[in-house]
């Protein structure tokens, strides 16, 4: 599945898929698709995921649509994702996919694109005028707070309970503050008092362990709650507390739902039906891994001239060892 | 008193695990089997003696081709299988003989699951819920051994018509191959779905029709990564193309028997839905009783299809008798 030629900076643009489904005569399009990057090792969102991740889900996606997709890399580079626009106005498409995380090259995009009378759709950052699919980290982080609330009125009623959020808290490219309003909100709707830290790891999850640590150190004979802004992070706050030794003072709810925390039968991961008793409780699922199967009908309906709302948002959901192979169906069944 | 209660709890016990593994209303879940409600045969149903006597039609040159790869440890495996054969030649040994005449002998134990290798899907491999083929809610029917509904021994003849559809041909024809740089010989690419269309198509290049009682047999050149085993096990069990839902159901209306290809699941993987799991194994075993055959080696009929412009053959295979499994290793001949 891979034919993305690495380094070819500019415009590497190839017509991916092809007409596999019966479409009567069905009109195809050719729908480009400008990715935030696909550099190796790079995650996005504040998650796990990356974008060869999110590359994959529209060529999937695309397999049973009567759509022919075009390619793009915008490198996070302001000056790749305008040349790339370029490329994709000359090829004459017949709607734009940009995913690129400044609100000024956007705007100039979303200019240069209707000036050609080409529609654009935006993911995660806007496009004037444009409808946009976006991650609701409000939401997100609301369903990792009220997880972890309701597990201490249901878990730990009557034992004193503190509440600790963790990640790379200030990462407002990738709106982790709205993430952390969210966990706060839905804590604070089950235990309206609960006392909240804050836990800043300045996008270094190898402090986790050192800033966490010393943060339970302070806790003695308190139960501990803990919102992890990612998965990384939350399984590196498990083993904080393991080294603790509070393994049973904790709770933690991550977000992301990446294959770190999930797998296969045969992986065993952290978020496992075979592994119910994990104080990892579960991950909030951005489906980063899907927005090809959201994102692509939003643009055809478009092409199609039916109403596409202005903004669409992704359907977070808390993903735990009950529900984990329904949402994530292995492929290794034993 | 004390034995009463005892007694008491301990069917209380039983009671509940029944009530936990039987838990669904099947006839909501699974249509019923066209050949009633006690049928356990399911699609072999169709291999009547008419039909096993049309297909011996096939048979014109006598040639027998291999259609099974080789069953030996390093083949790839799904998931976490395995398999470990070792060999009993003690009497090879200086003195361990038997008798005047000197008799020595050799043995096997074969320690794998059922679904390696060429192998076939029983009716008691794939289930909704614990709802299975004609509705049989299963979590009543097995034990710790095995099933007691379903198994192998219900199964009726495979002695049919096999019609060779070959996908690689009907990709480039189309103009839409992608294949694999793993694959030495072409082969579509992971993912690819093949549609109820794209099987028409090989159809019509070989101008076969299919008739009820067929088994379908589809090379999409994926089987080459098997080949070169075990250096591309992975690339071979990270997915592969296969039919996708569209194809899944046309092929049920068609009334066939079975559909077999050169790869380890039969349908697309990575699925059209993300949410779904092999959704094809359900649609074609669970919902219609038509069986699913594995790994098959399709690339030496595929070459005689394109030899002789003939794509229909004697499908040869034996299914052992082995009561209460969900599906076991077969060796398959195509004889024309």
């Amino acid at each position: 599945m891979s034919f993305w030629p690495p380094l070819v900076a500019l415009l590497a643009a190839s017509v991916v898929t092809q007409p596999s489904a019966p479409v009567a005569q069905e009109r195809r399009y050719t729908i480009a698709f400008a990715n935030l990057t696909e550099e190796a090792g790079v995650t996005l969102e504040g998650t796990g995921f990356t974008g060869r991740e999110v590359r994959e889900s529209f060529q999937l996606a695309a397999r049973l649509l009567p759509v022919d997709l075009v390619l793009y890399d915008n490198r996070r580079d302001s000056k790749a994702a305008l040349d790339n626009a370029a490329d994709a106005i000359r090829r004459k498409v017949d709607l734009y996919i940009q995913y690129h995380h400044d609100a000024a090259t956007n705007a100039e995009i979303g200019q240069r694109l209707r000036a050609a009378s080409i529609p654009v759709l935006a993911i995660n950052e806007p496009v004037p005028d444009a409808p946009l699919y976006t991650a609701d980290n409000i939401a997100a982080g609301r369903i990792a707070g009220e997880a972890l609330g309701a597990f201490a009125e249901r878990a730990w009623r009557g034992h004193a309970v503190r509440a600790v959020v963790v990640g790379n808290l200030g990462a407002r490219d990738d709106r982790v503050p709205e993430r952390v309003q969210g966990v706060v909100d839905g804590l604070t709707r089950h235990l309206p008092a609960i006392r909240i830290t804050r836990v800043d790891t300045q996008g270094n999850p190898a402090r986790i362990g050192e800033l966490l640590g010393r943060f339970v150190a302070s806790q003695p004979g308190k139960k501990l709650l803990v919102a992890t802004m990612d998965d990384a992070s939350a399984l590196a706050a498990k083993s904080a507390l393991e080294a603790a030794g509070r393994l049973a003072d904790g709770a933690i709810v991550g977000h992301g739902a990446d294959r770190s925390v999930h797998g296969g039968v045969s992986d065993h991961k952290e978020i496992d039906p075979s592994n119910r008793g994990s104080i990892v409780i579960g991950s909030v699922a951005f489906y980063l891994d899907r927005y090809g199967y959201d994102v692509l009908p939003l643009a055809l309906r478009m092409l199609r001239g039916a109403p596409v709302p202005p903004r669409t948002v992704t359907r977070h959901t808390l993903i735990t060892a009950a529900n984990v192979f329904i949402e994530y169906p292995p492929y290794d069944m034993q | 008193m004390r034995s009463k209660c005892l007694l008491a709890a301990v069917l209380l016990v039983f009671a509940s695990a029944s009530v936990a593994l039987a838990q669904s209303d099947c006839s909501k879940i699974v249509p019923p089997s066209p050949w009633g409600p006690n049928d356990q045969t399911g699609a072999t149903n169709r291999v009547t003696p008419a039909v096993t006597k049309a297909a011996a039609a096939e048979i014109q040159e006598g040639k027998v081709v291999a259609m099974s790869y080789p069953l030996t440890d390093g083949i790839p495996l799904f998931g976490t299988r395995f398999t470990k054969s070792i060999l009993t030649a003690t009497s090879l040994a200086p003195g361990a003989a038997f008798g005047e005449n000197q008799l020595t002998y050799m043995e096997d134990t074969w320690l794998s699951q059922s679904h390696v290798g060429t192998h076939l899907d029983g009716l008691g491999h794939i289930g909704r819920k614990d709802c299975y083929f004609n509705q049989i809610a299963m979590g009543k029917f097995i034990n710790q051994n095995n099933m007691t509904k379903l198994g192998l021994e219900h199964i009726n003849t495979f002695a049919t018509r096999g019609v060779l559809v070959d996908m690689v041909k009907v990709f480039k024809a189309a103009g839409k191959f992608k294949g694999n740089s793993a694959c030495k010989r072409d082969c579509l690419d992971k993912g690819t779905v093949i549609t109820a269309a794209d099987i028409q198509a090989g159809l019509k290049m070989y101008n076969a029709t299919l008739r009820e009682g067929d088994i379908v047999i589809l090379h999409t050149g994926w089987g080459n990564l098997f080949e070169q085993f075990p250096a591309q096990n992975a690339t071979y069990n990270s997915g592969e193309p296969g039919i996708g839902k569209d194809a899944a159901n046309w092929l049920v209306a068609q009334k066939i028997v079975a559909v077999g290809s050169d790869t380890w699941a039969v349908e697309v993987i990575p699925g059209e839905d993300p949410k779904e799991a092999f959704i094809v194994h359900n649609i074609l075993i669970t919902d219609a009783g038509i069986h699913i055959l594995e790994n098959v080696r399709t690339d030496l009929m595929a070459a005689e299809a394109d030899r002789t412009h003939r794509a229909t053959f004697f499908f040869g295979m034996t299914v052992p008798k082995a009561v209460g499994l969900t599906g076991n290793f077969v060796g398959i001949e195509g004889i024309r």
